[in-house]
């Protein structure tokens, strides 16, 4: 048999076209067919991430965290799909609307968003009922450096975040990453060693992220506030009831 | 399996290495060994799509335009990390996460390409397979030893568990600090000279005259 000539033009194109088409439908088909799972991975990748944040794993999501969309004058505007702008956060941002995660207890979450040394970085910032203290925070990362900006995405490091706050009075500080160690013990962390530039990419995007949502977080802090106020005005006025009452009863 | 086949397995673990002796994916051998665990995962996925893609190539060779074969290795080697990345994303997610850009790396892993080359377009399926899997494990067991040092010196965990007490460490009052050399991909390049001159200095056959 004479053996076919595998080097000619006409060969070559078919098949390289006949490749192209079986490998495309193959990836394809592989691509749909596991389209699902990997959906459901990330959502449930979020789902956790946000209540990790909570330090509250154990609860359910659907139960315990309520999601709402705002404005930029941090006004609800509906519900929305909060899952799928999550993974444009930027955009969201841009386009003037911030998810926000409210957990039954009081505590809010807010989704971060920024740039490290080799690529994205993101995270969920919980902040206490007084809408001021961290009350936890999970960062992932797309592809910083192991064993040094890479630390942004462990536990330990994260822990150092808990208890930090991120006003000063009533100014707006957030929470820094200070290269040499934190001077200041309220509001900031240690910076990375070796991770410099992913310290400073955590320290902007916590900065510009969470300052999206200051409309809503001042509008709680002034509600508690005038809460408080309210309070301590109604135990004064009872206080002094009192005191008339034992003048009263004293003058008898 | 008879020793010819044998051979083809086991021969890349220490006389025909492809990272020590063919000095073949020294690059992906400096960007994953700063921690233990991406290393073995790395290894294994690249274990993996050089097995597939020596199987695949070898079973084509017939029919491959010689002109364009690199083209059609390419294509068969980014099709299958395409692949691997799809199936641990869906069933795998942590691993998937951990791995993040090393996946797309095994594509630009020369081992892969070279060993397509050499090997696979002259060879039957089974052998092809074999040598697929041995390179694989061989490029694996370098990268598990530069990781182990690594990682060893240079965070002082394997594997994520701390090795070295945190009471030897400075910041504790003890008298020890982690090199942090270590953690710099240079370091990986110093790790992979000290092996090959180990390596060399016990197989006199492979030292240059």
């Amino acid at each position: 048999m004479k053996k076919f000539n595998t080097n000619s033009n006409v060969y070559i194109i078919v098949y390289s076209t006949v490749m192209v088409v079986v490998v495309a439908l193959l990836l394809a088909v592989a691509a749909l067919s596991l389209q699902q799972r990997q959906y459901a991975n990330e959502l449930g990748e979020k789902k956790q991430s946000i209540l990790a944040s909570l330090s509250a794993t154990d609860e359910n999501y659907d139960d315990f965290i309520e999601s709402r969309v705002l404005d930029a004058a941090g006004q609800t505007v509906g519900e929305g799909d909060v899952f799928a702008m999550l993974n444009d956060l930027q955009g969201s941002f841009d386009a003037g609307r911030f998810p926000v995660f409210e957990a039954r207890d009081g505590r809010v979450v807010i989704p971060v968003t920024g740039s490290g040394l080799w690529g994205p970085i993101w995270g969920y910032v919980a902040l206490e009922e007084d809408m001021n203290t961290v009350a936890g925070i999970v960062m992932s990362h797309k592809g910083e450096t192991p064993g040094l900006g890479a630390e942004i995405a462990t536990q330990k490091y994260q822990s150092k975040f808990v208890g930090k706050t991120i006003f000063e009075g009533d100014d707006f500080v957030s929470v820094t990453l200070r290269k040499g160690g934190a001077k200041d013990e309220a509001h900031e962390v240690d910076a990375i060693t070796g991770g410099t530039k992913t310290s400073d990419g955590v320290t902007a995007m916590l900065r510009t992220s969470i300052g999206h949502y200051l409309p809503l977080l001042r509008a709680r802090r002034e509600a508690a506030a005038a809460a408080a106020a309210a309070q301590a005005a109604a135990e004064e006025d009872e206080v002094s009831d009192e005191v008339n009452m034992e003048n009263a009863e004293n003058n008898e | 399996m008879s020793s010819k086949n044998f051979k083809y397995l086991a021969g890349p673990f220490s006389a025909n290495n492809p990272v020590i002796v063919q000095i073949l994916g020294i690059c992906s051998a400096l960007a994953v060994t700063v921690q233990l665990k991406p290393a073995i995962v790395m290894a294994l996925s690249v274990t993996v799509v050089t097995a597939f893609s020596n199987l695949v190539m070898s079973l084509l060779r017939g029919g491959v335009p010689a002109r364009i074969r690199i083209i059609v290795q390419l294509v068969v080697i980014a099709a299958l990390v395409i692949l691997v990345d799809q199936v641990l994303k869906a069933y795998v997610y942590e691993v998937s996460k951990q791995l993040s850009v090393y996946v797309g790396l095994i594509i630009t892993n020369c081992i892969v390409m070279g060993r397509i080359e050499a090997f696979a377009l002259a060879n039957k399926p089974w052998p092809a397979l074999l040598d697929g899997i041995g390179n694989g494990l061989g490029y694996g067991l370098i990268l598990v030893i530069v990781a182990f040092f690594r990682e060893l010196l240079g965070s002082g965990t394997l594997l994520g568990w701390r090795v070295i007490p945190e009471s030897w460490y400075m910041a504790e009052g003890g008298f020890y600090a982690n090199c942090g050399l270590m953690l710099f991909p240079p370091m990986a390049l110093i790790i992979v000279g000290c092996i090959i001159w180990v390596h060399r200095s016990r197989n006199k056959d492979l030292q240059e005259k």
